[in-house]
């Protein structure tokens, strides 16, 4: 489904863009030079721990932080320099959409499912309460839920119904890139496999491109297309989810599969090339080089070498796919000596 | 009880009932379990469906308005089902622990990590002050925390989810209890993050002879860490064994349904599945099976009448009629995995 083509337009693209949060000595770099596009009608997995920036990055684009440095463009508008009466009417038009985190949170607890959903609409004017009724419905039933929800609170309905209330909420103003923050974390699988279906469900029948933020690989794996993989506010591996779930090129995207939980019985997991003690650091590794213009990872990685004292760049290792290891090609044999030298409890 | 306990069982939950909202509903109906040292037992099911409830009896701490109306629990070879609350003041910390999901609100935001670790020490073990800080900051070296002294005179919004869940789990074992319950700990955590808290609790086990019980609503997690593992659905146990036994032959159809919607870790595309229906509202009388609504193998012999636990191998028992059917694991795996119908759409009766 990827429309990878490299001469198509992308939709968005974020252009090495720093942010930085707080001043004077609170301040702190979150994104560093994070450069990112978004063609139309693709999925996008976004991916990485708590604080590697994945919140940031997601209120970047769709303009509630504004970048120190780079440049975010929106179907040819710079969006990140637009301000005042420009960037209300970008903002009201709800072109980006952003599905917040946690929506037991981010919806208001007083205000009923029907007033939520519509309350962008009629913010925006224009649009007569009929036609607000009728398009709040048809939000609702693209997301599976019917008109017994309408006049219901956010704490009168279940955790998965609110989840959906908060995509129907983003899809009300017909926008036309879709990002949902960690739509997924506070789910029990089913409920999580049925959001995520949705989602792709969302995508086809739309034809609209959404990011998905997730810190959990393996949810990913049935709906994406692409996976960027985030670490500390750089990006450190950004390609097809195919090619790079069968042989990630940096150290930090193996160590987040090889953690995710598996159902497999087999006491070797085949699909799981690499353990987690193979892309942990032990005692033995030489320490790793350190400084502020060291790989972001080097503190973790086993691989870490001189030459990982200065941050490399995103290199691309493949067509529509690319990594930021100064040893992308060669971690990976190393990894097979490790075995014998750490023994599995 | 009947007949005395195993001389190891640490907690031993035998046909409780818990009733909530003042007596007005059963939320948990008959739920029977034991935990041996140095055996980590994972309970498993929905949201909803009792396993934080039977944690909070377990720990003495059920909310007010809810109630034992039956059953007993035992600890080592006492029974606690009526313990006062000086009984229980008694053996928590000392004789069980407890971790939750969000570490961050259990803790004093206020106050060092240290100084709330060294203050169980003092109340709980009459520790001196010198030998309480010293004492935790071996606790805090043992569950990984790295530069431990460091560490102890942070406040909680120093740390990160992983190094406080860390301090939740070293404050939970240090007074030595025969019993930890991780109440979804690792669920709110990255899963690099998850994956070492998994590994801490299994090295406490092995070099503490700890029990555990385990929370989750994902059975992959619990197939990396546990021994057994207690499924429930809406109040009842439904499904218990060990866990290579419930994996590779899972007999209730619910089970069945978890293990194909769980995260598989295989990182190829595939169909994601979803369980049709929801579970039944707590304390909704249903004659028979209580998954028969959403199960796809549901005869009539389901509604006729209670559904009891029978044992199908040794230490390993299920609540379904068709558990020993040869047809039943095909038949719930060749369900319809219905396009795109809301899980709380209704659904016929089949």
């Amino acid at each position: 489904m990827s429309a990878q083509a490299t001469d198509a337009e992308p939709l968005l693209s974020v252009e090495e863009v720093d942010v930085i949060l707080g001043r004077g000595w609170r301040a702190n770099q979150v994104l560093s030079g994070v450069g990112l596009k978004i063609w139309p009608g693709e999925i996008v997995g976004l991916v990485g721990e708590t604080g590697s920036g994945k919140t940031t990055l997601a209120r970047t684009v769709v303009g509630l932080i504004t970048p120190r440095k780079g440049r975010v463009v929106f179907d040819g508008t710079e969006t990140s320099r637009l301000r005042g009466g420009a960037r209300r009417r970008e903002r009201r038009s709800g072109h980006v959409q952003l599905v917040f985190q946690d929506p037991l949170r981010s919806l208001d607890p007083d205000l009923t499912v029907a007033q939520i959903v519509g309350e962008g609409l009629a913010i925006r004017g224009g649009i007569d309460s009929e036609e607000i009724r009728s398009r709040v419905e048809d939000a609702l039933a693209k997301v599976g839920l019917d008109a017994t929800v309408l006049h219901r609170q956010p704490g009168q309905i279940s955790g998965g119904q609110r989840q959906r209330v908060s995509i129907a909420r983003a899809l009300a103003s017909g926008p036309r890139l879709l990002l949902c923050d960690e739509p997924v974390s506070a789910l029990d699988a089913s409920n999580r496999n049925y959001i995520l279906r949705l989602l792709s469900h969302v995508r086809d029948s739309l034809d609209l491109p959404i990011v998905i933020i997730s810190h959990d690989l393996s949810s990913l794996a049935g709906i994406a297309d692409r996976v960027v993989v985030l670490y500390r506010g750089r990006i450190v591996e950004d390609g097809p989810v195919s090619q790079v779930f069968s042989a990630p090129r940096h150290p930090y995207t193996a160590l987040l599969m090889a953690s995710a939980p598996s159902i497999s019985t087999q006491g070797v997991k085949h699909d799981r090339p690499l353990s987690v003690h193979q892309l942990r650091r032990t005692a033995a590794d030489p320490p790793p080089p350190s400084g502020p213009d060291a790989c972001v990872f080097a503190a973790r990685c086993p691989f870490a070498i001189d030459v990982c004292a200065a941050q490399p760049a995103r290199e691309q290792v493949a067509a529509g796919w690319s990594a930021a290891c100064h040893r992308h090609e060669e971690w990976a044999g190393l990894t097979r000596a490790r075995t014998s030298s750490v023994v599995l409890t | 009880m009947a007949g005395n306990p195993p001389p190891d069982e640490v907690l031993g939950i035998e046909d409780l009932h818990v009733t909530v909202h003042d007596g007005a509903a059963t939320a948990i109906r008959g739920v029977s379990l034991s935990v041996r040292t140095g055996e980590i037992v994972g309970l498993v099911g929905e949201s909803g469906s009792g396993k934080t409830l039977t944690c909070r009896a377990a720990l003495g701490v059920i909310p007010a308005s809810c109630a034992i109306s039956q059953g007993t629990i035992s600890f080592g070879r006492q029974d606690v089902t009526d313990l006062s609350r000086r009984g229980w003041e008694r053996l928590h910390g000392t004789g069980m622990g407890a971790v939750f999901q969000d570490p961050a609100s259990y803790l004093n935001p206020n106050l060092t990590v240290g100084s709330q670790l060294a203050e169980v020490l003092r109340v709980k073990q009459r520790m001196p002050r010198r030998q309480a800080h010293r004492t935790s900051i071996e606790l805090f070296t043992a569950v990984g925390l790295h530069g431990p002294e460091r560490v102890f005179h942070q406040i909680p919004a120093e740390l990160s989810g992983g190094m406080l869940q860390r301090v939740m789990i070293a404050i939970a074992i240090s007074c030595g209890p025969r019993l930890l319950i991780a109440d979804e700990a690792t669920t709110a955590l990255d899963v690099t993050i998850q994956a070492e808290i998994i590994e801490l609790l299994r090295d406490l086990r092995d070099q503490r002879g700890l029990a555990v019980l385990f929370v989750s609503h994902d059975l992959a997690v619990i197939r990396e860490l546990c021994d057994r593992v207690v499924v429930f659905y809406a109040g009842e146990v439904v499904e218990s064994g060990s866990v290579e036994e419930i994996i590779e032959r899972p007999s209730h159809p619910y089970t069945q349904a978890l293990l194909r919607v769980a995260s598989v870790g295989d990182y190829g595309r595939r169909e994601l599945q979803v369980i049709p229906g929801q579970p039944p509202r707590v304390g909704a009388e249903i004659t028979g099976c209580r998954f028969a609504a959403r199960c796809p193998a549901a005869i009539a012999a389901c509604r006729s009448g209670p559904v009891d636990l029978t044992m199908l191998a040794h230490g390993h028992d299920a609540r379904c009629v068709r558990a020993s059917d040869p047809e039943l694991a095909a038949i719930t795996a060749a369900a319809p995995a219905d396009g795109l119908v809301a899980p709380d759409a209704e659904l016929a009766v089949r």
